[in-house]
């Protein structure tokens, strides 16, 4: 018994190095592309540790006007998509809370918009934002609807699970004083939710900084950051590639591993 | 004053609802309009891509590269939520490593994934170092690109097959193991007859969310292997819609790609409406 043990344990450990290299070695050699010459990252065999080390392309992606204004753009979108896609996300979990005809309405929007393939959408969503002229913008706001749309299940979700915990008698008790439906909302459930809110913005918010193929199709020219990232990577500059990468990682990580949590124990729709 | 509560309600729902059918409904319904305009209305767009044998090998290797993935994210999942559910809780290091494809962004993970597998890559490199020869990889001649291309997506989605996983196992009442150790079970019979039968609508539900992401696999294939490399179904499409600018026939193979994937999701709700009627499996979770 205890040799099987012992064999179990030896197992469990191997699989935990796995985990941790491959999982290191990837972020490594970015952090590596990043930092060092381009001779270090054409040179063969390709070098595990850099020679010369230089703060160039991180410069370049800061001051290079492309790049930059794609970095701010991705903000931006991923800003305008977070707040709609928990505004509207909050007011869908709302009337699912209660109501058993809204839940199944709700649930199968939600199930049927995650089912669909982003190519046939985004190919004819095209052509209906050349039409009304939000294709392409540089403030890039036909996008950020998208990725609010993309979003807004996750969000809804995440919320219908923070409501349903809210107990019945808080509300009966607050209907009973005389409150309005508006009142309960704003002022007995909301204040509820705050932790619920910030994950649905969070989340939303990484989904569409992350967002990679219906960036690609509908701003081709004032560009987001992964399909430009895409661009450097795959046509040339591994350096500025690795440097807009990794400024584009960074913020996702730290924000993730703090709320690993939440993930872990990511909450599902409850039986309807 | 019941009737204003009514009215908030009522919008509550059809805001977002409305909000959705705009943005990804409509759009998805003009294209199936515009998939069947060639000079009026024809069926010659599908004509067109079904006759195409670039599209007939698009379909085989997106079949071939959705099951190759799925087959290995499976294992690793299973793997790595036992290792992360076992009784021994796993360190805050494992816990962060093994999720930790996920977190990084999509088109990160894969740009770096190329760079690790490109004919002068560090994967090549690492081989010469110990005296074998370099591997095409990405070569778009040989079947390796496909396996390849699979490989690398089931390395990105593992984490994700790992949680849903691990949800189900962490389910399983601990009880249920004292009971089956008291019957005289070995880890075994254990696995075979509690967590195996306990798993299965976790097991299920995953491999319905991966099965369809798996299908309309994109970008993983455009940044390895580039659309001419390895064409799958949603490449395939895209290439006629950019490089060919033939809009209306690139709209045909999505329309043709969003009904492959429509179809499973009927199949999956046909089929848990059957078992729930019957009293069957508990898979709640999935529309999740």
């Amino acid at each position: 018994m205890s040799q099987r043990f012992k064999l179990l344990e030896i197992c469990r450990r191997a699989l935990s190095a796995f985990a941790v290299v491959t999982a290191v070695v990837p972020i490594y050699l970015l952090i590596k592309q990043a930092f060092s010459v381009e001779l270090d990252s054409f040179a063969w065999p390709p070098r595990w540790i850099p020679h010369h080390l230089t703060l160039e392309h991180l410069h370049k992606v800061t001051s290079t006007g492309e790049l930059r204004e794609s970095l701010i753009r991705s903000a931006e979108v991923a800003t305008v998509a977070a707040c709609t896609a928990t505004l509207l996300g909050t007011m869908l979990a709302y009337a699912m809370t209660r109501d058993l005809r809204a839940r199944r309405w709700g649930l199968a929007a939600l199930t049927a918009s995650r089912l669909l393939p982003m190519i046939a959408v985004a190919l004819p969503l095209a052509t209906v934002l050349i039409r009304v002229g939000l294709y392409d913008t540089p403030s890039g706001l036909g996008l950020a609807l998208v990725h609010a749309a993309i979003a807004l299940p996750v969000a809804a979700i995440l919320l219908l699970g923070a409501f349903a915990k809210i107990p019945l008698e808080l509300e009966d008790a607050a209907f009973l004083d005389g409150a309005s439906q508006l009142t309960i909302l704003l002022r007995i459930y909301l204040p509820q939710l705050k932790q619920a809110l910030a994950a649905a913005f969070v989340l939303s918010f990484l989904s569409s900084w992350d967002e990679f193929g219906f960036g690609l199709l509908l701003q081709p020219t004032n560009r987001t950051l992964p399909p430009l990232i895409y661009y450097y990577a795959v046509f040339g500059d591994v350096g500025a590639a690795s440097a807009l990468a990794l400024v584009s990682t960074a913020p996702v990580l730290i924000v993730l591993v703090a709320l690993r949590h939440i993930l872990i124990r990511q909450p599902k729709p409850p039986a309807f | 004053m019941r009737r204003a509560g009514r009215f908030l309600r009522l919008s509550c729902l059809g805001l977002p609802l409305g909000f959705l059918a705009i943005t990804l409904i409509l759009p998805l319904l003009s294209g199936v309009i515009l998939s069947f305009q060639a000079d009026g209305f024809s069926l010659e767009n599908y004509r067109f891509v079904l006759g195409d044998s670039l599209f007939r090998r698009s379909v085989y290797n997106t079949l071939i590269l959705a099951a190759a993935s799925l087959v290995v994210e499976f294992v690793w999942g299973l793997i790595f939520a036992l290792l992360l559910s076992s009784r021994r809780r796993a360190s805050f290091v494992t816990e962060v490593s093994v999720l930790m494809p996920l977190l990084i962004p999509e088109i990160v993970f894969l740009s770096v994934a190329r760079y690790i597998l490109l004919p002068r890559g560090y994967l090549n490199g690492a081989l010469a170092a110990v005296g074998l020869p370099a591997v095409g990889w990405l070569d778009p001649r040989s079947a390796l690109c496909l396996l390849s291309v699979a490989l690398v997506d089931a390395w990105r989605v593992t984490p994700m097959v790992t949680l849903l996983l691990l949800d189900g196992l962490q389910g399983i009442p601990a009880e249920l193991y004292e009971a089956a150790l008291l019957d005289g079970a070995g880890s075994f019979a254990q696995s075979r007859y509690v967590t195996l039968p306990l798993l299965k609508p976790a097991l299920y539900g995953a491999l319905v969310l991966r099965g369809v992401d798996a299908l309309r696999i994109f970008s993983t294939v455009l940044v390895l292997a580039g659309p001419e490399g390895a064409p799958v179904m949603s490449t395939y499409a895209y290439q006629l819609w950019g490089d060919a600018m033939e809009e209306h026939r690139a709209m045909a193979a999505s329309v043709l790609l969003a009904t492959m994937i429509g179809t499973l999701g009927a199949v999956v709700i046909a089929f848990r409406a059957r078992t729930r009627a019957s009293g069957g499996g508990a898979l709640e979770g999935l529309s999740g």
